[in-house]
Formats: C-alpha cells, sequence, structure tokens
C-alpha cells in the first residue's frame, strides 16, 4: 500500500514539476508579447476610427448598453466632427465587430470591419481589400437612419450570396446611428 | 532510419492526411486562401518538430504511465508559444485561423508521432521525422486551398500575393491574389463546408488511386522477374 | 435571456452544427460513424463530457485563470481539465453506472482529444458567454453532434450497398458522403430567433 502511495506521489511530482516548467516558459512568452498584442489590438480598433471618421484623438462616451447591446464603444472625434461607434453583431458564420462614422447631422461617413469569420469569398468580400469590398462599403456613406437593403425598400445592394452578411452590417450601421441620436 | 525514407514516408507514402488520415478538421475548415493554409501548414510544421525534438529527449526519463499526459502538457506548451507569437507578430494570420491555432494541441498527428515515433527513436530521426510529417501536412493543405481558391472564387494565392500595385507578397492577409478567372463564375459553394469535404475526399481518392496504382506495377515486375528468373533455371 | 439561450442552442445544433459548418470533432465523426448504435453512444458520451467541460472550465477561467491575470494558459489548463474529466467520468460511470458505462466505456478515453471537446470550451471564452450560455452551448452543441453522426451513420449504412469507383473505398467515399450531407444542413443557415 505504502509502495502505492509512493508510486503515486513519485508521478504526481513530475507531472507538476514538468506543469510548473511548462507554465514558467509561457510566463516568460507572455510577458515578451503581452505589449506588442494589446498594440496590435487596439491599433486596429484606432486606424478602423481613422478610417471612417479621420481625427487626432477620439473621446471615449458612455450609453445606455441595456438599450444598445451590439455597441461595445462611442467615441467622440476630438474636434466636434462627429462620433465613431464599435459595434459586434451576429453574421452568418460569427460575430463581426465593425465601426461606423456618424457625423453631426446623424449621417453615416463610412465603415470598416475590424473582426469577422465570415466566409471566404463570399461574406469576407465585406471586409476585403478588392473591388467588391469596397464599393460594398462605399454604399453606407451618407446613410442615414433609415439605412436598409435594396430588398427591404433601401438603396444598399447586398454582396453576392451574402444577404445574412450585409443585413447584419447594415443593422449595425443603423444601430450606430441610434446610439449616437439617443446621447442627444 | 534514412533520411530519404523519412522524406518519402512523411510527403508520400506515410502522409498523415492522405495515408494516415488524420488531423483532418483543420485540414477542412481552414482551406480556404492559400494564405491560411501555408501559416496553418507552417505553424504546425514547427510545433510537431519542437515537440518531437522534446518528446525523444526526455523519452527516457519520463515514467511510463503518464507520458501520455506529458505529451499533452508538452504540446499544449508549444502551442500556446506559437499561439502568442502569432497574435504578436502576424495578427492577420491568427485572426484568420481563429480557434484552429489553440486546436493543434488535440491535432492527432502531434500526438500520434510523439506516441509512435518519437518514443523510440533518437533525437535526431525525430528533428527529421516531425520536419517531414510537417511539410507532407502542409502539402496537402497547399493542394487543398489552391484548388479550393481556383474553384471557388477563381483566385490563386488569396491573402499571400497582393498584385494591386504590383506583384509582391504579403505577409498582413490583405493581398487578393491573382484573379485568373472573374469570381462571379467561379463554384461558391467550393469556399463553404461541402467543398472541404469534397475536395478532401477527391484527394485521398486520388492518392489511393496512385498507390494502388504502383503497388500493382511492382507486383507485375515482381512476378515478371519472378518468371524470368525459373525460366532461366528451366533453361539450365 | 431566453431567446438568447434559444439561439444559442438552434445555432450550434443546426445553423452552425459543429460538424458540418465549423468542422470541429470531424476524427471520430468518420472513424465512429460505421454503425448507427456506436454512433449513438460516441455522441451521447460527447454530450455529456462537452456540457461538463464547459461548466468546469468557465469556472476555472473567470474564478482563477482571469484574477491572477493567467488568461495566456487557457489552453493548457482546458487540455488537462479536459482529460482529468474524462478520467474522472470513466471511474465513476464504472462504479456507480456500470450499464452506461459499458455502453460508452470504449468511447469516453478516445473524448480527450475530439477537437469539439476543446473548441467548445475556447469557443466560450472567444464568445464572451456566461455562465448559463456556456452550459447551453456546450450541451446544445453536443446535441449537434449526436445528431450529425447518427444521421451520418444511417447514411453510411447505405453506402454499403452502393457502387463507386474502387479508389473510393473508405474514408473518401465517406468524405463525398458528409459533404452532401454538409450541402443539406447548409439550407439551415439564415435561421434566425429574434
Amino acid at each position: 500500500m505504502s509502495a502505492d502511495v509512493k508510486k503515486i506521489l513519485r508521478l504526481s511530482f513530475i507531472l507538476f514539476l514538468i506543469c510548473a516548467i511548462t507554465a514558467g516558459i509561457l510566463g516568460v512568452v507572455n510577458e515578451v508579447t503581452k505589449e506588442r498584442i494589446y498594440l496590435q489590438k487596439n491599433a486596429k480598433t484606432i486606424e478602423a476610427y481613422t478610417q471612417v471618421l479621420p481625427a487626432e484623438r477620439y473621446e471615449e462616451l458612455s450609453f445606455d448598453k441595456a438599450a444598445f447591446p451590439t455597441v461595445d464603444q462611442v467615441g467622440m472625434a476630438s474636434d466636434g466632427s462627429g462620433y465613431v461607434v464599435q459595434t459586434t453583431v451576429s453574421g452568418a458564420q460569427g460575430s463581426i465587430t465593425m465601426v461606423a462614422g456618424v457625423d453631426n447631422a446623424y449621417l453615416c461617413t463610412g465603415i470598416a470591419i475590424i473582426e469577422h469569420s465570415e466566409t471566404s469569398g463570399l461574406g469576407a468580400n465585406a471586409a476585403s481589400s478588392g473591388e467588391v469590398g469596397v464599393k460594398f462599403r462605399a454604399q453606407f456613406v451618407g446613410q442615414g437612419e433609415d439605412i436598409a437593403l435594396s430588398k427591404a425598400g433601401g438603396s444598399i445592394e447586398a454582396l453576392t450570396g451574402a444577404t445574412i452578411t450585409s443585413n447584419a452590417v447594415t443593422e449595425a450601421v443603423a444601430t450606430s446611428i441610434a446610439v449616437v441620436k439617443s446621447l442627444g | 532510419m534514412n533520411i530519404k525514407k523519412q522524406f518519402q514516408e512523411g510527403l508520400i507514402t506515410n502522409n498523415p492526411v492522405l495515408v494516415q488520415q488524420i488531423g483532418m478538421c483543420a485540414t477542412m475548415a481552414i482551406t480556404t486562401t492559400l494564405f491560411n493554409g501555408v501559416g496553418m501548414g507552417l505553424s504546425v510544421l514547427i510545433i510537431l518538430t519542437c515537440c518531437n525534438v522534446v518528446v525523444s529527449a526526455i523519452r527516457k526519463i519520463i515514467p511510463d504511465e503518464i507520458r501520455l499526459a506529458i505529451f499533452v502538457v508538452v504540446i499544449a506548451g508549444f502551442v500556446t508559444i506559437v499561439d502568442l507569437l502569432l497574435q504578436a507578430f502576424l495578427p492577420a494570420l491568427s485572426s484568420a485561423l481563429g480557434v484552429f491555432i489553440p486546436l493543434i494541441v488535440v491535432n492527432c498527428i502531434i500526438i500520434g508521432r510523439a506516441e509512435a515515433f518519437c518514443q523510440k527513436n533518437t533525437v535526431s530521426a525525430s528533428f527529421f521525422d516531425g520536419i517531414f510529417q510537417g511539410l507532407g501536412y502542409t502539402a496537402v493543405l497547399v493542394v487543398m486551398c489552391v484548388f479550393r481558391e481556383l474553384v471557388g472564387s477563381g483566385k490563386f494565392g488569396g491573402g499571400l500575393i497582393d498584385v494591386a500595385n504590383g506583384f509582391r507578397f504579403t505577409l498582413d492577409g490583405t493581398g487578393g491574389g491573382i484573379q485568373i478567372f472573374p469570381s462571379e463564375y467561379g463554384a461558391g459553394i467550393m469556399n463553404l463546408p461541402f467543398g472541404g469535404f469534397i475536395t478532401l475526399g477527391l484527394l485521398i481518392a486520388v492518392m489511393q488511386y496512385t498507390l494502388k496504382k504502383s503497388a500493382k506495377k511492382k507486383a507485375l515486375a515482381a512476378r515478371k522477374a519472378a518468371e524470368e528468373k525459373a525460366k532461366q533455371e528451366e533453361d539450365e | 435571456m431566453l431567446t438568447n439561450i434559444l439561439a444559442i442552442s438552434l445555432g450550434a445544433i443546426l445553423t452552425n452544427n459543429f460538424i458540418f459548418s465549423q468542422f470541429l470533432g470531424c476524427c471520430p465523426f468518420l472513424g465512429c460513424s460505421s454503425k448507427v448504435d456506436t454512433a449513438a453512444g460516441m455522441g451521447l458520451a460527447v454530450v455529456f463530457v462537452m456540457g461538463l467541460a464547459s461548466a468546469i472550465c468557465w469556472v476555472i477561467d473567470t474564478y482563477i485563470l482571469i484574477p491572477l491575470g493567467l488568461a495566456f494558459l487557457e489552453t493548457l489548463a482546458f487540455i488537462l481539465v479536459i482529460a482529468a474529466l474524462v478520467q474522472l467520468v470513466e471511474m465513476f460511470l464504472k462504479k456507480s453506472v456500470p450499464s452506461l458505462y459499458s455502453a460508452l466505456g470504449i468511447y469516453l478515453p478516445l473524448i480527450t482529444t475530439n477537437c469539439a471537446v476543446l473548441g467548445v470550451v475556447l469557443l466560450n471564452v472567444q464568445n464572451n458567454y456566461n455562465f448559463i450560455e456556456s452550459v447551453v452551448y456546450g450541451v446544445t452543441g453536443g446535441l449537434g453532434f449526436l445528431l450529425a453522426i447518427v444521421l451520418f451513420a444511417s447514411v453510411r449504412e447505405r453506402i454499403q450497398f452502393a457502387e463507386y469507383p474502387e479508389c473510393f473505398e473508405g474514408f473518401p467515399i465517406c468524405l463525398v458522403s458528409a459533404g452532401l450531407v454538409a450541402l443539406a444542413f447548409m439550407g439551415f443557415s439564415g435561421m434566425k430567433i429574434f
């Protein structure tokens, strides 16, 4: 019996030692990469902000999260030219994180998609730098709160084979304008 | 173990995906653009090689009862390192592959090689095994990506090659790829899960056909040789 | 809250089925689907482990890893939890529910390397699900797996009577038929509850 206990103790000690070594190495790697990962992640948001509404700085505003559950954050351009809204909505394959710019007349100034997991070649075109993507995103400029897909009587042409994605992006823009309006 | 034989095994006769038929999930899931395929393949290659070396280096000091647990810890360690490095230096690849990078932990290729090969072989043999098996895996991913991308959206090298401003390679995943025919004429279904299943099925079928044919050829040649030998003996 | 849970369940079972749209858990899916009974056994075992793993990993992540700033150890911690959990479940079933153990027995150890289990746990973290959402996603994801593997096993039983080129013997013909089932599942995409 005591031999058994000894053996179990020895095995658990070895396993624990290996786990500790691995965790130690990972800790070091994490220390080294932490700052870069943080910068990379936020660089995307800030770059997206400047794409849709250029400004020097953006001031974060508080909003009613319960009324707008899909809105992540709202920023106000430092020169007062408008607002930037980051939303996360569900697309065809997963969530889409995007930024929409809204000017003081509550019209969209442009959109940029930060993260998505849409089907490559279909929904992913919404975020692509190719001609299709640029054309799709350009449609949103100047749209107001009554924005809708052409199927629903609006003027946004959906991406071929990606109605769900197009609809999700359109709804996100409508929400962004609504949240800015709610701020007054 | 000679290197040439290992090379042949990793790429063709004992290819992890086509012959051993393991590690299929990621193979079918991420092979939509060349960028994903090359990125995933190289990540697996690096992790596999590191794990192989470490496992074969410690193979004599780990107790047999808990070897699987130790393998899993070693693999998870390397996977996390690669995951963190990708997030820091190649964020586009990291977000394109998403959950499939941490899932390399349960990719049967790595634990399978640790259990079947590295436990019994030297460090250097395991090192080459890791490289060649990794190359074999990468090759399959690349073939699948090229096929699915071409048929699905008429492109080559999506994410990896940028032709918008002159021909150049990109590592940030923004390259549009070379448009071979307009994407409107592509069979978009190849980009969907269906395309993954079908492409891999066809690829394994081609592989089985080739292997069978070469086995038949060998058998035929062997029989001919035997017949000739018998004839010679008869003549004598 | 309720609509949210409904949406998660429907997504996990049909629209974003683990096998047919996310490719998680393909190895056991192809390996254990030659007969309907074994497929059902495997599927049930996966439902059980996925639900339990979601719950335990959520607790560990929220109350241990994140407060200590050790989020980078998630993958390592989760795989160890899953491996230990599978062992415990095996021991527990062997002692207290031997009938269930003999039904699931051989599949349990295989589940550790099922990427659907680790996948669901990682996706819970990625999607910022709370405790209830995580458990619901785990269980319904497992149910989606069960549905897929049972459906596919019935298809495979028919394949035996089909004629196909010799070189498609074995895995290739399975993959091609799985592709066709995936195509059928695409019919669910676009369904939404709000």
